[in-house]
């Protein structure tokens, strides 16, 4: 699902949304049309929805052990078992012995915990954990700062051509990601970047459509008099901007940060085409060099494969629970406003 | 692949590469700006610089840094060589890439102008590398370091060799022998001729016969005969060759490999088809005490001669039987593969690579080597089972002077008995600029008859035009630059 | 595109404020100064997209046009061969197949993805409260699964031998085909894992559910209609737009499938099996740009991408205004 990565990336900084992870409006992140489209489907501008999970719906039923009610609940365990249940069986098989790895029993029979080892002796998995951490960090910063400080230029001020330059940013997201990915390519490569981790993040300086698309709407939506009270007390461009209108659009902030810690931690495609050493790798490219090695391809070893998928995964799953209110806020809002 | 153990195999285990590469945020602005004005830079070649001359000489002293890739030191065999040809360039900073070489990764570090020094590759792949102009021709390192190029294997060479020019410096062999599960064949009543491809008729019947097909799955594989990657083995094994000794005219439509195709395909039909047997494999502890010939599903298949090692490392009672792959006229049969040393056009120290490529395939080395190999494994209690290089001298004293076939318990004697007699009999494919287009025009070929997407018939005669226009231009251009 | 954005709305209303004081012609001599002063600020601001567009999109889709029109292998200086090609495009059997498989994805893919997003939304929303807010959690946890992982898992659970769905098809009585290696099964298969990435639509149909007026269902439910009439007649029209937001998205993702498919079924490991089933448009593009290097007819592949894309777009923005007309009469 959250495939579309470098190829449906977007186009301008390169980078951000690009390797959208969040599945289907991980793609909306990426994809430039996804957004366009969901502007044409009259939803923008609705006011975002803002569910929370903890938060009591609108309307409360009376909760009632109705056989309906009931019928409801199991279905949803049951949809939930099926969701769920393939990490289950992902992290238990980490704990098994090669032999058993295919056994599907939810306990190991004989718990082990030499696949961990095994990997960390097979694959500098430390130096790709540090790897991921930087270029997502500086890829989700980068990508913040510079979409923001587009968006409230869009947003604030009024100036010749500003629509048309708007128009420009919004066609930018139209442009396959696949169009650009060779001569950006063929860039990194002349400055000899390549085969660094460079090129995952750097890209990011210069905003990406989705995300300013975004923060402008949000920044739309603050009052005026705020900030020309604050000009009459004295607050140049840059106060307005750093002090006053990004502290009002934290959720925003955060929303954009989280989605593009996630794309970033989880693309493929552009570490791929970029990193050629293993000692450059990110966690996800390094993964499929042990699917190739240790997997069908290669020597069958799969629990080498299994144990780094968890080791893969479960950061992106902590990442989710500190952080879950606000990317389902994020996605209910891309969801209304595009 | 290209080494005799699996240990090669982990591509990721790191390994320190060439530092410095990294380039922090500050070079960043100055590189986009530069990036931006670089529109005829990034149009440019960066190779084709392999042909300046270089200075090769067995007395001068090398230096420098030297990195390496493509080369594992996961087992003494690796590792006593490595060390054999750093203590013979004792200046020399190695630094080794583990794991194979990935040909799409090398040709895009060869693009970014910043290639390994040396590499190992696997000697088919060669002939687009100097088609490509990634790596250099040899003949001036391998003269200049005194070396006697006929002390290599012919069919290696042959692999190597483009309009006259020697590309590589054979490495290790590869060829395949026929292992068999006794038990299964004693249960179904036959022997190991019944799988050793004497008779196609025999092999198809004892597929049939001992495959265990329940509740629709495939519990026992009868026969695997190894499609799509050992096409060229059955042809070969009818009186063709997939590819001319020119390299020029391949043979994939040959009635006989049509037939050839028809037959090994033919065996996993009898069985529930090549997914059935596919997803049967690809669930096995193919490297561990729960292998396949250890839990009994595996009947029989060719398979290549380092496997014996695996085996009796990690299942030396598994009641496993070896022999050499026959022709339909009885006499055994090899398709060769095998490694070899390349140096890259762009190499930053091309000498320390040649003299690294030489140490590496001396017959002195390789006797190290082997040496080595016999004292492991006779410390850990298990056997020798041989080591198949493409330096005859140094095979035929490993076989003579450290193999004993009089001493090995079966069925250890007789599988190595059957690996050499497998190596002499070994053939393989000529050099030629298109041979990753024409590996994959035969293997779509079998893929799609496997898959039950065409007959046998008009997929290699589709095969053939692709591996033929390929050909054609590749040749073409190879000519034309001359 | 930008009628949309001119479109006055609440979230638009600073700028609409703005229009109107300062009225276009004639400016004043302090409106004047204040507009050049902000040009110069907003120019600031917006100087890194600028930048930007100029050196990663603008500069690229230019040098991406003339390679297209090359045989470059970055090895080698690019050779001009004209159109060759886009000819070489019409007739590559690969190409052929790669559209064909990524259409075939798509068109089962994509209903599969709404129909289940749909059903466990309007689940959620009669669990309702923190249930649902429970059980919503559970939905998305595979999203923040690595696609590499899941490719992963593809080959593992399905594998049709000892994979985890074969043995509970077996509970069933039902013979499971070999998902990973039965190239008629492989896409189903692909399908399937991605099925448990609905997650985020289902988050996004569930905030549309809530959404819609109760007094909908109360005057349907005194017309006696029944829990799928209310549905067919009542929250799918209220939704049609995320609706159609959620079919879009999932429709562009579907044609860019990469990286389960990759993962799964190419690269080093994968080279000698057969997996043609699994080639999609996207893979078999960065393939042909950065495991061939062939990257002259790469470029002419993503050129042919990019007009199928814009005609695509187009007809979208056609239909969508159909859309946004009919909401805008709901409402």
């Amino acid at each position: 699902m959250s495939a579309g990565a470098g190829l449906g990336g977007t186009p301008g900084g390169g980078v951000a949304g690009g390797a959208s992870g969040t599945g289907a409006v991980g793609a909306a992140q990426g994809d430039p049309s996804a957004v366009a489209a969901a502007r044409a489907t009259g939803v923008t501008g609705r006011p975002p929805a803002t569910p929370s999970p903890g938060a009591p719906p609108a309307r409360r039923r009376r909760r009632r052990w109705t056989p309906g009610r009931v019928a409801v609940l199991a279905a949803l365990v049951a949809a939930t078992v099926v969701f769920t249940y393939p990490l289950v069986w992902l992290v238990s098989a980490s704990f098994k012995p090669r032999a058993q790895v295919f056994d599907n029993r939810l306990v190991p029979a004989d718990p082990t915990l030499a696949n961990y080892v095994e990997v960390w002796q097979q694959a500098p998995l430390l130096l790709w954990l540090g790897n991921t951490v930087l270029v997502t960090v500086l890829a989700a910063v980068a990508v913040t700062v510079s979409s923001s400080l587009v968006a409230w230029g869009f947003a604030y001020f009024r100036f010749p051509l500003r629509g048309p330059l708007f128009a420009l940013v919004l066609a930018t997201m139209m442009l396959p990601g696949a169009v650009t990915m060779i001569p950006t390519f063929l860039i990194w490569n002349s400055v000899g970047l390549t085969d660094t981790l460079v090129p995952l993040w750097a890209g990011n300086l210069f905003g990406s459509a989705f995300y300013v698309f975004l923060l402008r709407q949000f920044f739309l939506g603050l009052p005026r008099e705020t900030f020309e009270a604050a000009t009459i007390d004295g607050a140049d461009n840059w106060q307005l901007f750093w002090r006053i209108a990004l502290p009002l659009t934290k959720p925003a902030v955060v929303v954009t940060l989280l989605f593009e810690f996630q794309a970033a931690w989880t693309d493929l495609m552009r570490p791929l085409i970029y990193l050629r050493s293993a000692e450059n790798f990110t966690v996800p490219r390094g993964l499929k060099t042990l699917v190739d090695t240790f997997g069908a391809g290669g020597e069958f070893q799969w629990q080498v494969v299994i144990t780094a998928s968890v080791i893969t995964t479960v950061p992106m799953v902590v990442l989710f629970f500190l952080g879950q209110k606000h990317f389902v806020q994020g996605i209910a809002t891309t969801g209304s406003k595009g | 692949m290209g080494s005799t153990t699996r240990s090669s195999g982990a591509a990721a285990r790191g390994g320190a590469r060439r530092g410095g590469r990294h380039r922090g945020p500050g070079a960043l602005a100055a590189s986009l700006a530069v990036g931006a004005l670089l529109a005829a830079g990034c149009a440019t070649g960066t190779g084709g610089d392999g042909g300046e001359a270089v200075d090769y000489d067995a007395d001068a002293p090398v230096g420098g840094e030297l990195v390496v890739a493509g080369f594992g030191t996961g087992d003494e065999v690796g590792a006593v060589r490595l060390a054999t040809a750093e203590a013979a360039m004792p200046d020399v900073d190695v630094q080794l890439v583990e794991g194979d070489l990935d040909v799409q990764q090398f040709l895009s570090a060869v693009a970014a102008d910043d290639p390994p020094d040396v590499i190992g590759a696997n000697r088919d792949q060669i002939g687009t590398l100097a088609a490509r102009g990634a790596v250099v021709p040899l003949d001036a390192c391998l003269e200049g370091e005194g070396v006697d190029t006929s002390v290599y294997r012919d069919s290696a060479l042959g692999q190597l060799t483009l309009d006259g020019a020697l590309y590589g410096v054979p490495e290790f062999n590869q060829v395949q022998v026929v292992m068999a599960n006794q038990q299964l064949l004693d249960e179904a009543g036959l022997t190991l001729a019944d799988v050793d491809g004497s008779s196609w008729e025999a092999v198809g019947a004892a597929a049939e016969a001992m495959a265990v097909r329940e509740d629709g799955d495939l519990q026992v594989i009868g026969y695997d005969s190894k499609l799509p990657e050992f096409l060229p083995l059955w042809a070969q094994a009818d009186g063709v060759r997939l590819l001319s000794d020119d390299g020029r005219t391949a043979h994939l439509d040959d009635p006989a490999v049509v037939e050839a195709l028809t037959f090994a395909a033919d065996v996993y039909a009898r069985q529930g088809g090549f997914s059935a047997v596919k997803a049967n494999r690809d669930a096995q502890d193919f490297f561990g005490a729960e292998n396949q010939f250890a839990t009994g599903v595996l009947g029989a298949m060719p398979f290549e001669q380092w496997y014996l090692n695996v085996l009796d490392e990690v299942s030396p009672d598994a009641p496993v039987v070896f022999g050499t792959v026959k022709t339909r006229e009885g006499e055994p049969v090899a398709y060769t593969a095998g490694s070899a040393w390349a140096i890259p056009a762009g190499s930053g120290n091309p000498q320390a690579a040649c003299r690294l490529a030489v140490t590496m395939t001396a017959t002195d080395t390789w006797m190290a080597a082997a040496q080595a190999r016999v004292d492991a494994v006779e410390a850990d209690g298990r056997r020798f089972t041989g080591l198949l290089t493409a330096n005859t001298e140094a095979d035929e004293r490993i076989r003579t002077e450290l193999v004993e076939p009089q001493d090995l318990p079966e069925p250890w004697a007789s599988g190595v008995d059957a690996v050499y007699a497998a190596e002499d009999a070994s053939f393989s494919f000529a050099a030629n600029p298109a041979d990753a287009e024409f590996t994959q025009a035969w293997q779509d070929a079998a893929n799609r008859v496997v898959n039950g997407q065409m007959e046998p018939q008009e997929s290699l005669e589709r095969a053939q035009q692709e591996a033929q226009a390929a050909l054609d231009a590749a040749w073409a251009e190879w000519d034309e630059r001359g | 595109m930008s009628a949309a954005d001119a479109r006055p709305g609440p979230a638009t209303g600073a700028g609409a404020t703005r229009a109107g004081r300062s009225p276009r012609p004639p400016l004043s001599r302090g409106a004047r100064a204040r507009r050049r002063r902000d040009t110069r600020a907003a120019l600031l601001f917006i100087s890194p997209w600028v930048v930007g567009f100029a050196v990663f999109t603008a500069w690229p889709m230019l040098y991406s046009a003339y390679l297209s029109l090359t045989d470059y292998d970055v090895i080698n200086a690019p050779s001009f061969v004209g159109l060759d090609n886009y000819r070489r495009l019409a007739d590559d059997p690969d190409v052929v197949l790669a559209v064909g498989n990524t259409l075939w994805y798509a068109v089962v893919q994509v209903p599969l993805h709404v129909l289940t997003s749909l059903g466990l939304a309007l689940l959620l929303e009669r669990a309702g409260g923190r249930t649902a807010g429970f059980f919503r959690t559970a939905f998305y946890l595979p999203n923040m699964t690595p696609p590499v992982a899941v490719g992963v898992l593809l080959l593992l659970l399905f594998n049709g031998q000892s994979g985890l769905v074969n043995e509970v098809l077996g509970w069933v009585g039902v013979d499971g085909p070999a998902w990973t290696t039965d190239p008629a099964w492989v896409k189903p298969g692909l399908v399937l894992v991605s099925l448990l990435t609905t997650g985020s639509s289902v988050i996004i149909l569930l905030a549309a559910l809530r959404d819609v007026p109760r007094e909908l269902y109360d005057a349907a439910l005194v017309d006696g209609a029944g829990f799928w009439r209310r549905t067919l007649r009542i929250t799918v029209p209220m939704i049609s737009g995320p609706l159609f937001f959620v079919t879009v998205i999932g429709t562009i993702s579907a044609l860019q499938a990469f990286t389960e498919a990759y993962t799964a079924y190419f690269g080093a490991g994968n080279s000698t099996y057969s997996n043609d089933a699994a080639l999609f448009y996207s893979i078999h593009l960065f393939r042909t740009a950065f495991e061939y290097l062939q990257m002259g007819y790469a470029s002419a592949m993503a050129w042919a991408l990019f007009v199928v894309i814009l005609l695509v777009t187009l007809v979208q923005l056609r239909l969508s205004r159909r859309f946004v007309y009919y909401e805008g009469d709901q409402r």
